[in-house]
């Protein structure tokens, strides 16, 4: 046992370790200037934000530490049971008084706890048991359940509290089937229906009005006009260029896709209109720039966005920021899910960019790791924390620069909370440890 | 072996492509477009005018006429309102819920928004702070700011020194327009007196601050700061002991006084009647007590009638004009005598006026009826609306010369020009040619269509005085180190020989001495004066008295003017001779201490007061 303990520093992915220092540094420091108040460092360093935040870093590291000594064995025969284990926290959780209108937090003695972080390790090392497991195979309908049921049990609980942001990112793992044999046809769907849905919303929201002729139509009449001849213009395409064996099978999945390119663009018809309340309509026309509500709904985004043009090249410097921090507070949630803010009006454009590429490597180095594995309940799970880091990024700084409607969605390793800097690292480290076994295990 | 091992490159693909859209949404939202950045800029800075202390106003001995008290505003901030402030705040200033309520919707609209503290209740004292402060202390939503209103040491010369007031939108439109942007929405302006003639001086320079602001607007970095440069203090001709008697000997009564140092023109007091408190137009008070003394007050208070009221006719006073225009135009002799022939213009019983002197010294109506016909009539060869035109002419600008019929040019705001009639003025009124001297000789005495402001009559003492010649008379002896304006300093001749004066001032000495203005009299100085009574006709006359001592080298020049006071003798004669006496002896004697305070107590407000 000691000697494999050893190995784990010969065999461990340095790149990683790299990485998860560089981007928790970066992190923690823009952590910190966000909810920087000016002036001296108070006496009880630990009972503010920032010190509260390295309380849960150090925390972090220590816990990963100890995970890098679990047996890989362990920590895969213990994925149910942890998942298991989440889901009950995520029932109690259920019953604990509200803060800011959602029930996620367990809260006390200053520190509060939100299980829905940890439900994404949890979930990513149940999905990674159930697909890796000797002798169920992906292509089984049964498996599909299982995994769609995994899945959506926590997503029916998050939805009670309710925290839509997080909901919003169990859809990553679409990527991990996909990767697994899912047919691409689903991806493909997935991105035709966020385009139509996009292009609906869009119409809806602005209040086109289009002429065909004479004809006034509402833009999503129009819409589905287009799409209707788009669908004969494919079709006598079809009919006329593609050999007469495969034609019936084209025809097939044009039909289909045409009729939910239609049922999607009418539904959203009748979501917009009567589901949606207000807000939420607003919220789309200020993301698309048809309407600036600059003192109501459109005030997050404006002040967001103005803080980050401000920071132009090279930033206004460390602790220099006077838009988005806590010493001027002009962009709300600072330390939270806008976070980014903070970065890019200190550390400008180029530190934006480096930001990126910092995350990017890091998903990109996740996914290598991942495909370097002989034991596909590495590979799954690498699989899984890459899209769920990666989702947690597209839509936070998706929201942030205003290519997004605003979701409530930490950004990993910067916002603060310390249940999600717990559950990111450890994510890490249990990926760390699992590869540094990759010689010494064949499964 | 794995059949979807080369999937990864479409996750991965769709990985950096996110990453790329990202980093060309940031370069053109960082760096592209500039609109963020000037939006930032928009946010996070604010600037904030600073204040210039406004200049005080000092006397001609370095008293403090106007200086400066502290008044409190009260600001609220409505987004730091607590439940419970609510019934604190309408206890602490006695308010309903519908009120508080109304309080908050001011402050949360228009150019108002609830994160930004505004003003609810302004310019408390000082006292009624130190009362409700303690309180006020405990709500976070309500902060008091002190800023500095006008303050005066005494309650004298409203009227010279005028008050300020919030600049109204036409003031501040009108600034703008001619190029000065000096003032703000919430800004004092001078608006009468000497605040309104010296506004320039006496506002001060603004300076100004910039500074980084958080999301409620709360100042919390400093980029830089030009600091306000105060008003400069002005240094007035006013001798406040001078003005304090003046007003105390006009209390309770309707006119003017108004006095000048003849070698100078600097105005040693100028009081108006009735007067008002100068603090009243001060503070939060500000409204009730302006509306008040404007629209209650029958006796119009506010009005400076030194130099408003140019509608005064100047009665007997105006002798001495004519005397000494038809001296110089050799149409009379000192040794000229009339009979005093009582059927052409009515007069009392006196000696008869056998020469100017004697004249003077009773006030011969009839006499000065014959003076002004030689001087109107000089060429009595043509016609005699054809004589008359000329005659009037000639004598009109010969009393122009005075200073008559045109503003002085003193620098207070407002000064009327009062009215010297013309051939115009007559030719529209009844007609080319239709007028001739027995249509318009009630000029000889001063009545008829003569209007002459009370600064105008000092005038004339103080062109006798200097037997000839006047200064501008002016309030302003320096702005700080800058030196007094030329104007100030011209002498503006009448072209009379100093021999005539010298005529005049002669029979003046003897109307104070045996004649009309006995009662202007002083201890061992020689006083020249006359007498005035300015007939009204359903109405007691008015008292009017012009007067300058001592008679060589003369120290203050005087003009009263007593509405319904009947004989000049009666009131505006010892009041000119008290002032002169306090300003020549420093100090009144207690003969005249007793006469001083007879005369304050007599209340002279109806027109037909009975004596």
């Amino acid at each position: 046992m000691k000697n494999r303990n050893l190995s784990i520093w010969k065999n461990i992915d340095k790149p990683l370790i790299l990485l998860y220092f560089v981007l928790s540094v970066m992190g923690y420091l823009i952590m910190y200037s966000s909810s920087f108040k000016g002036g001296e460092l108070p006496h009880f360093f630990f009972n503010t934000i920032y010190g509260k935040q390295l309380i849960w870093i150090i925390l972090t590291i220590l816990m990963g530490l100890f995970a890098l000594i679990i047996d890989g064995n362990f920590i895969k025969n213990s994925s149910y049971y942890l998942y298991g284990f989440v889901l009950i926290l995520l029932i109690v959780v259920l019953f604990m008084p509200p803060i800011k209108g959602a029930r996620s937090w367990f809260y006390f003695s200053g520190f509060s706890f939100q299980p829905s972080e940890f439900i994404k390790l949890g979930l990513s090392l149940a999905i990674a048991k159930l697909l890796s497991d000797v002798g169920s195979k992906f292509k089984d309908f049964k498996t599909k359940l299982k995994a769609f049921l995994l899945i959506m049990i926590p997503s029916i609980l998050i939805a009670f509290q309710p925290d839509p942001g997080t909901m919003l990112v169990f859809s990553c793992f679409i990527f991990v089937l996909y990767r697994e044999g899912l047919s691409g046809n689903f991806l493909l769907i997935a991105l035709f229906t966020i385009l139509i849905a996009i292009v609906g919303i869009f119409l809806k929201a602005s209040n086109s009005i289009f002429y065909i002729g004479q004809f006034p139509l509402s833009g999503n009449l129009f819409f589905g006009f287009l799409l209707i001849i788009g669908f004969v213009f494919s079709f006598l395409i079809i009919r006329y260029f593609v050999l007469p064996r495969y034609r019936k099978q084209k025809i097939r999945s044009l039909i289909f896709i045409s009729i939910l390119g239609l049922s999607i663009s009418g539904g959203i018809n009748v979501v917009y209109d009567s589901i949606f309340k207000e807000r939420h309509r607003t919220r789309f026309q200020i993301m698309f720039g048809i309407k600036e509500d600059r003192k109501g709904a459109g005030y997050n985004i404006y002040q967001a966005l103005s803080a980050i043009g401000s920071g132009e090249s090279f930033g206004k410097g460390f602790l220099k920021g006077t838009l988005s921090n806590d010493k001027y507070k002009h962009v709300p949630e600072q330390n939270t899910d806008f976070i980014f803010c903070v970065l890019a009006e200190e550390w400008g454009f180029i530190g934006s960019l480096f930001f990126i590429i910092l995350y990017l490597a890091t998903l990109i180095r996740i996914i290598t790791i991942s495909e370097r594995q002989r034991s596909k309940f590495t590979r799954i799970y690498g699989y899984c924390i890459s899209s769920i880091l990666f989702f947690h990024f597209m839509i936070n700084i998706a929201m942030v620069i205003g290519l997004a409607p605003v979701i409530g969605i930490p950004l990993p390793f910067f916002s603060k909370g310390g249940s999600a800097i717990l559950s990111f690292g450890l994510m890490i480290f249990l990926l760390l440890r699992l590869d540094a076994e990759r010689k010494v295990v064949l499964r | 072996m794995d059949p979807f091992k080369n999937r990864r490159w479409v996750i991965i693909l769709i990985i950096i492509s996110v990453g790329i859209i990202f980093s060309f949404r940031l370069l053109y939202i960082q760096i592209i477009n500039n609109e963020w950045s000037e939006r930032a800029e928009k946010i996070s800075l604010s600037s904030e005018n600073l204040q210039p202390p406004r200049g005080f106003i000092y006397d001609r001995n370095n008293n403090l006429l106007v200086g400066a008290a502290t008044l409190y505003d009260l600001y609220i901030l409505p987004i730091a309102i607590r439940k419970k402030d609510t019934n604190l705040i309408c206890d602490l200033f006695k308010l309903s819920k519908a009120e508080f309520e109304e309080i908050l919707y001011e402050a949360s609209s228009g150019y108002n928004v609830p994160y930004k503290a505004s003003v609810f209740i302004s310019s408390i004292t000082q006292l009624e702070h130190a009362k409700i402060s303690p309180f006020i202390g405990q709500i976070p939503a309500i902060f008091a700011k002190s800023k500095v209103d006008r303050g005066y040491p005494l309650p004298i010369a409203s009227h010279l020194l005028g008050y300020i007031r919030r600049i109204d939108e036409k003031q501040y439109e009108f600034s703008r327009k001619s190029g000065d942007f000096f003032y703000s929405k919430n800004d004092f302006i001078g608006i009468t007196g000497l605040e309104s003639q010296y506004e320039k001086y006496l506002r001060g320079k603004r300076g100004s601050i910039n500074y980084l602001k958080d999301f409620a607007g709360n100042k919390k970095e400093t980029i830089d700061k030009t600091p306000a440069k105060a008003g400069n203090s002005l240094y007035v001709t006013i001798d406040t002991e001078l003005q304090i008697l003046g007003e105390i000997l006009m209390s309770n009564k309707i006119g003017s006084i108004v006095a000048i140092e003849p070698s100078t023109g600097e105005i040693l007091a100028m009081v108006s009647a009735p007067s008002y408190n100068p603090t009243l137009l001060t503070g939060k008070n500000f409204s009730n007590e302006f509306k008040i003394l404007k629209e209650n007050d029958s006796l119009k208070p506010l009005i400076n009638r030194p130099v408003y009221n140019d509608k005064y006719r100047p009665g007997s006073i105006f002798k001495l004009v004519q005397a000494l225009i038809a001296l110089d135009e050799k149409v009379i002799t000192p040794k000229t005598g009339f009979s005093c022939n009582k059927s052409i213009i009515g007069c009392h019983d006196h000696e008869s006026p056998s020469s100017l002197l004697k004249a003077i010294k009773h006030s011969c109506n009839p006499y000065f009826f014959q003076v002004y016909k030689r001087i109107i009539m000089k060429n009595s060869k043509g016609n005699i609306f054809q004589a008359s035109r000329e005659g009037l002419q000639n004598w009109e600008n010969k009393v122009k010369l005075f200073g008559f019929g045109s503003p002085l040019g003193i620098d207070l705001p407002e000064e009327k020009s009062g009215f010297i009639p013309n051939v115009k003025f007559y030719d529209q009124w009844y007609g080319e040619k239709r007028w001739a001297f027995s249509t318009i000789y009630s000029n000889s005495i001063g009545e008829g269509e003569i209007g002459v402001s009370p600064i105008q009559m000092a005038n004339l003492a103080a062109i006798i005085a200097n037997k000839g010649f006047y200064y501008t008379p002016h309030i302003i002896k320096k702005i700080e180190d800058k030196e007094l304006k030329k104007k100030f300093q011209t002498k503006h001749f009448t072209n009379i020989s100093e021999d005539n004066f010298n005529i005049i001032i002669n029979a003046m000495n003897e109307v104070v001495n045996n004649g009309t203005g006995r009662n202007a009299r002083i201890d061992s100085i020689e006083v020249c004066g006359k007498t005035g009574t300015v007939e009204n006709k359903n109405f007691n006359d008015h008292s009017v008295f012009i007067s300058f001592a001592p008679r060589n080298e003369p120290k203050i020049a005087i003009a009263v003017y007593v509405e319904y006071g009947t004989w000049g003798s009666k009131w505006a004669a010892p009041i000119a001779g008290l002032m002169m006496e306090k300003y020549i002896k420093g100090r009144l004697s207690e003969k005249s201490t007793n006469k001083v305070r007879r005369i304050q107590e007599a209340i002279i407000l109806d027109k037909n007061t009975k004596f």
